[in-house]
C-alpha cells in the first residue's frame, strides 16, 4: 500500500506537471519569442524631452503591457528593468519568478523609435517541472535538518525517560493503564518495557506535547521490535500503536494550534476532542480487524 | 488553556527528576544513558524522511493538489459542506507544515470566526501528519514493510475528517 501511495505522489506529480508545460508551450502561455511593441512615457516628462536622449540613460518610464501599466527603468541601452506587483499579470510574475525574482523583469530592447520600444521578455520554459525538480531537491535536503533538529528533543526526552523508568515512576503509570493496553496490545508480555514506552507515549499526545511524543514512541516502537518475528515486516502491535498515534489522542490541544488561534481554541476543545475520538475509535477498530483478518489467513502482511 | 500548557512541561520535568532522586537514582548518569541513542535514530530516519518528504513535495509543487480539489468540489457541494475545507483533508495527513499554511491562509481570508476556520481547525487539532509519522516511527527501527499501517492511519484520518465537519456543525448550531 505504501508503495502505491509513495509511487502514485511521485508519479501524479511529475505527469501532471508535463501536462500543464506541455500545455503552456502549445498556448506560448509565456510569450516566449514574441516582440512586444511598448509605448512608453518618461516618468519625469520634462527633463527628458527627447526619447532617443532618454534611453542613453537609467531613466525611470512607465509603459503598458497587455493593457498592465507597468514602471520600468533603462539600463545600458539594451535592458529594460520592469517592476512587477501583486497586480501584474500571472505570467508576467512566472517569469520573473524562475529568473529569479517575481518582482523585476530584465526584457531586453530590440529595436526603439519615437515613443514605442519593441522588447523581448526573457524566455521561459518547463516552468512546472523546474518547480517539482526544485521542490524535490529541497525537500531532500530539508528531511535531513529535520532529521538531525529531532536529535536534542530526542536526547532531552529519552534522557527524562531513562530516569522515569529506572524511579519507578513508569510503572506506577502502567498500572492504571494496564487494562486498556492488555486489550489493545494482547501479545505484549505482562512487564515488558514497551507498555512502559507506550503509556508514556499516550500520555504524552493526550496533554498535547507533541515533541515528547515522538521521541516516546520511537522508544516503544524499538522495544516492539524486540518482540517482532520479521525484522522487516510490522507487527500488529506496530501497526495499532502507529495507527493510536496517527489518530492523535489529546486532550490539549497541540501548541502549533494555539499558537494560530490563540484564545479562539478553547471554544473549539470540545469538538476536537469528539472528532479526535470518532478517529481513534476507528483506527483501533481498523487496526483489530486487519489483525484478526491476517491471523485467519496466517500469512504475514504484504 | 495557554497557561496549562506551558505549565506542564516544568511540572513534568520537576516531577521525574524529584521522584528519581527520592528513589535514589543516579539522575544524571541515567539521563545520560537514555539520551546517547539520540543521534542513531535521527540518523536512521533520514533515508525514510527523505523519501516520503521529496514525494510529498513533488506532488505538492506539480499543482496536482488544484486539480484533484476541483474534483471534489461538487462532492462537497452535493453534500453541502463548504469546499474551502477539503484541502486540509488532503494535506493534513501529507505534511504538517503544509496544514499549518492552509489554516494560516484560510484564517486570513475568512477570519477565525467562520465555520470554515472553525472545521478546519477541528480537523488540524483531531488528526496527525500520518505520512511522516509513518516514516519517522518505522524509519527508527528500519521496517519497510509497513503491513497495514498505512490503511489504518489514513482510514482513521478519513474518520477525524468526516467527525470534523459533522461535529463542528452540530456543535456551533
Amino acid at each position: 500500500m505504501l508503495n502505491k501511495i509513495w509511487a502514485g505522489l511521485i508519479l501524479t506529480g511529475i505527469l501532471f506537471a508535463l501536462g500543464q508545460d506541455i500545455n503552456d508551450e502549445l498556448q506560448n502561455t509565456f510569450q516566449n519569442g514574441v516582440i512586444h511593441p511598448v509605448a512608453f512615457t518618461p516618468v519625469n516628462e520634462q527633463r527628458h524631452s527627447s526619447p532617443l536622449n532618454l534611453l542613453a540613460e537609467n531613466v525611470q518610464v512607465t509603459l503598458l503591457i497587455d493593457e498592465y501599466k507597468l514602471i520600468a527603468a533603462i539600463k545600458n541601452h539594451q535592458h529594460l528593468h520592469i517592476k512587477l506587483d501583486q497586480q501584474s499579470p500571472q505570467y508576467l510574475q512566472d517569469i520573473g519568478a524562475l529568473h529569479g525574482d517575481k518582482n523585476i523583469i530584465i526584457a531586453s530592447i530590440v529595436s526603439k523609435d519615437d515613443r514605442q520600444l519593441n522588447i523581448l521578455l526573457p524566455e521561459l520554459h518547463w516552468r512546472k517541472l523546474r518547480a517539482v525538480t526544485q521542490a524535490a531537491f529541497d525537500m531532500a535536503e530539508f528531511a535531513v535538518k529535520l532529521a538531525i533538529g529531532l536529535v536534542g528533543i530526542m536526547a532531552l526526552w529519552l534522557g527524562l525517560m531513562q530516569i522515569a523508568e529506572k524511579s519507578g515512576m513508569v510503572n506506577c503509570l502502567v498500572k492504571w493503564v494496564r487494562p486498556v493496553l492488555r486489550w489493545l496490545f494482547p501479545n505484549i508480555p505482562n512487564n515488558h518495557p514497551a507498555l512502559g514506552s507506550i503509556s508514556l507515549n499516550m500520555t504524552a499526545n493526550i496533554l498535547g506535547l507533541g515533541n515528547a511524543a515522538t521521541p516516546l514512541g520511537i522508544k516503544a516502537m524499538q522495544q516492539l521490535q524486540e518482540l517482532n518475528p520479521h525484522k522487516n515486516t510490522a507487527s500488529d502491535e506496530m501497526c495499532m500503536f502507529l495507527a493510536l498515534n496517527t489518530s492523535s489522542v489529546q486532550l490539549l490541544p497541540p501548541v502549533t494550534l494555539i499558537a494560530l488561534m490563540g484564545t479562539q481554541v478553547s471554544e473549539l476543545m470540545i469538538p476536537i476532542i469528539l472528532a479526535t475520538s470518532c478517529s481513534t475509535i476507528v483506527a483501533v477498530s481498523v487496526a483489530k480487524l486487519y489483525a484478526r483478518t491476517n491471523k485467519q489467513n496466517s500469512e504475514p502482511g504484504k | 488553556m495557554q497557561q496549562l500548557s506551558s505549565l506542564i512541561i516544568p511540572l513534568l520535568v520537576l516531577g521525574i527528576i524529584s521522584y528519581g532522586v527520592f528513589k535514589r537514582i543516579a539522575v544524571y548518569e541515567e539521563f545520560i544513558d537514555g539520551a546517547k541513542s539520540a543521534f542513531s535514530i535521527a540518523v536512521n530516519i533520514i533515508p525514510y524522511l527523505v523519501a516520503m518528504l521529496f514525494a510529498i513535495a513533488i506532488f505538492r509543487a506539480s499543482g496536482a493538489l488544484t486539480l484533484l480539489l476541483n474534483l471534489l468540489t461538487p462532492v462537497a457541494n452535493f453534500l453541502s459542506f463548504p469546499a474551502e475545507v477539503i484541502p486540509m483533508g488532503i494535506i493534513r495527513p501529507l505534511t504538517g507544515s503544509g496544514s499549518v499554511g492552509v489554516l494560516a491562509e484560510l484564517i486570513n481570508t475568512h477570519g477565525e470566526d467562520s465555520i470554515i476556520v472553525k472545521i478546519t481547525a477541528v480537523m488540524f487539532g483531531s488528526t496527525e501528519t500520518t505520512l511522516y509519522v509513518l516514516a519517522v516511527y518505522f524509519g527508527a527501527i528500519k521496517i519497510n514493510k509497513t503491513a497495514y499501517a498505512v490503511q489504518a492511519g489514513l482510514i482513521a484520518d478519513f474518520a477525524g475528517f468526516v467527525a470534523a465537519i459533522l461535529v463542528t456543525y452540530w456543535y456551533f448550531s
